[in-house]
């Protein structure tokens, strides 16, 4: 099947199909396959971080529920004291409610950021994985035609 | 047979991968559980401490020195306790305090460890299932499978249609998947395990609901549907999934809420389906039950129920769904009280003989008259053949139908059989014996006419002075024609006829 016109190259190259145009088509397309790929494994590992953050944010949330908790059964006269670097430092319960609660906040806070995150990475990912399906067939159907050219 | 997004087929390896996953899911669960356990027995000792401590001002201890020494010390202010909160907060409580915070963290571990507890649970129950499925179908081999479809035709119990559970809200459901065995080289059925527990409660709920409608039945089966090899199909349907095999396919009839039931139950995990061996009773009820491969199917015929029916005057009759309609029918055409409740409106003999017509070769017979011939030319009757005595017991066999209305055969028309012939043997008998009578009476006399087929080798040929009463037998056409362009003649009428001649 040859295209009879006789004109550019690339027509010829998708009429004829035989020997080295097809292998030539056939690269292109993997090529394209790696490129996204790739594309798609970086998606892979940030919606793996965000996952992970999130977790280790999750931890923390209970903690500092069980602080406050806590906090809730102790009364004034306890001293309370705030490990910063190698010091204990003195706190007021009051402070120290306050603070825990703000720390609280801003933890869920954090989490719903995260999990916008992954959202949005979940959804490029479905999208990446879309066009990678698409163009494994056109890289089977490039093959396949050749393979029955040849 | 697959329904339409059905799982891909398991084989022995993935189910085989699943039993490990799950076996890793338990065995990570029973780490944390004990992990937990343990810290819940630290908990129990620092508590001990702690109540210990105030006893005294201050205790003598051997105070340890660098990680390799001890020496011996003074534990003073034994009531002050700094106790870590989380989150690098501290606080300086007295020890009856610290023990208070202790009781609350045990109760978060406490927490922790009844949830590890039910995830163990459930996955070790779905590990069974799991080694069920691989027990299945290693064993498939000798187990074989029977199927029968099953035909709920009309089994009610007081005729009243319910419409809670029509089949219409789930038309063509199967909810049976398969499990593939392909390295058995079987066809097996397939068995989507991505499924969960929950999936598989909900199947069960889906089947008891299932079963509840099967007792409920209202339905005439119209068609018979011959069970198919595999009429299983894949749990990907449209209602709830579970890993249990069962098929069940509920088509709807347009006319008249004819339905009809296939219901297969099977087992799980079945196995392959070699060599199955079909069988069919002579009736043309397909009742099938699936259980495993291979499979035999079976069916057999289903005993009319005998329901009481009230007809008024307490008259139990052989049920079944002609006669449900039947009788419906007649209550809604405002029926009179009537002997039988299936027969329609019946008041004069000439009624019977144009209800009662026995079909014969998809044509209309109508049955022997009692009536006299003379007043057969005005008669109602469809048609003034008679079929001879030997023909009674053709004519038993014939299906027939009641309703003139309706061209539906049913396969319980024995019992309409019974009951037809229990009607129709009441006239039947007269005719006999009218024309045994007729016939001793007119036995010498001449023929005046043509047969009126040649093909109807009967006595009544003897008798064609009775050209009223021709034979009828399976070549009835031309009896027919012949018999219309007869004319009817009387027969004393034809004897003046002969006399004159």
């Amino acid at each position: 099947m040859r295209c009879v016109t006789g004109c550019d190259v690339i027509n010829t190259v998708w009429a004829d199909r035989t020997g080295p145009h097809r292998t030539l088509m056939a690269d292109l397309i993997q090529k394209k396959l790696q490129g996204e790929l790739e594309k798609y494994q970086q998606l892979q590992k940030d919606l793996s971080k965000s996952m992970a953050a999130r977790q280790k944010l999750e931890a923390q949330l209970t903690e500092n529920n069980i602080v406050k908790e806590e906090l809730g059964l102790l009364d004034v006269t306890n001293t309370i004291y705030k490990l910063i670097g190698p010091v204990l430092v003195k706190q007021d319960m009051d402070e120290a409610k306050a603070t825990v609660s703000k720390r609280l906040d801003y933890i869920a806070g954090e989490i719903k950021r995260y999990e916008l995150q992954m959202q949005e990475s979940e959804k490029k990912a479905e999208q990446q994985r879309e066009v990678l399906a698409r163009l494994q067939q056109e890289y089977q159907r490039a093959q396949g035609k050749g393979a029955a050219k040849a | 047979m697959q329904a339409p997004g059905t799982a891909s087929p398991l084989s022995a390896a993935q189910v085989g991968r699943l039993r490990e996953e799950q076996g890793k899911v338990v065995t990570s669960c029973q780490e944390k559980i004990q992990h937990w356990r343990k810290v819940e027995n630290d908990y129990e000792a620092l508590q001990e401490r702690l109540n210990t401590l105030p006893d005294k001002l201050s205790h003598d201890i051997m105070v340890p020195f660098g990680p390799l020494a001890f020496m011996p010390g003074k534990l003073v202010h034994t009531n002050e306790v700094t106790v870590l909160l989380g989150d690098n907060w501290f606080s300086k409580c007295s020890a009856k305090q610290a023990i208070g915070l202790v009781e609350h963290r045990k109760k978060h571990v406490r927490k922790a460890l009844d949830d590890l507890q039910k995830v163990m649970k459930n996955f070790e129950s779905r590990i069974e299932f799991t080694e069920d499925l691989q027990k299945m179908s290693d064993a498939a081999g000798d187990i074989v499978d029977i199927r029968e479809e099953a035909e709920n035709d009309g089994t009610e119990t007081k005729g009243k249609r319910r419409t809670a559970h029509k089949p219409h809200s789930k038309p063509k459901v199967s909810d049976v998947f398969e499990v593939h065995f392909q390295e058995n080289g079987m066809d097996t059925k397939s068995k989507g395990y991505s499924q969960s527990e929950e999936e598989l409660w909900a199947r069960l709920e889906e089947l008891e609901r299932r079963e509840e409608m099967l007792g409920e039945f209202n339905r005439t089966p119209d068609t018979i549907e011959a069970n198919g090899e595999d009429t299983t199909s894949s749990e990907e349907e449209k209602e709830d999934k579970t890993d249990l095999n069962v098929v069940h396919r509920v088509e709807d009839s347009t006319t008249q809420d004819n339905v009809q039931k296939e219901v297969t139950n099977s087992e799980l995990f079945s196995g392959q389906v070699n060599g199955r061996s079909h069988y069919h009773s002579d009736d043309e009820d397909d009742l099938g039950v699936d259980h495993f491969v291979p499979t035999i199917f079976f069916s057999h015929t289903v005993e009319p129920k005998r329901v009481r029916i009230n007809t008024g005057k307490n008259t139990t009759l052989k049920f079944s769904e002609k006669k449900e309609e039947a009788k419906r029918k007649r209550k809604n055409s405002n029926g009179n009280g009537h002997l039988v409740p299936e027969l329609p409106n019946i008041k004069t003999p000439a009624d019977i003989y144009r209800v009662f017509v026995d079909v014969v070769n998809g044509e209309y017979v109508p049955r022997k008259s009692i009536l006299k011939s003379r007043s057969r030319e005005n008669s109602v009757c469809s048609d003034t053949s008679e079929s001879s005595a030997a023909e009674f017991d053709d004519r038993r066999g014939v299906l027939r139908s009641i309703s003139y209305d309706e061209a539906t055969y049913s396969d319980n028309s024995e019992g309409i059989l019974e009951e037809e012939e229990e009607e129709g043997q009441e006239h039947l008998p007269k005719k006999l014996s009218t024309l045994s009578g007729t016939i001793e009476a007119f036995s010498g006399t001449v023929i005046e006419k043509e047969p009126l087929s040649p093909l109807i080798p009967h006595p009544s040929i003897a008798h064609p002075v009775l050209p009223t009463i021709p034979e009828r037998k399976s070549e009835e056409v031309l009896s027919e024609a012949s018999e219309e362009t007869t004319k009817r003649i009387s027969k004393f009428k034809a004897a003046r006829m002969q006399q004159t001649n």
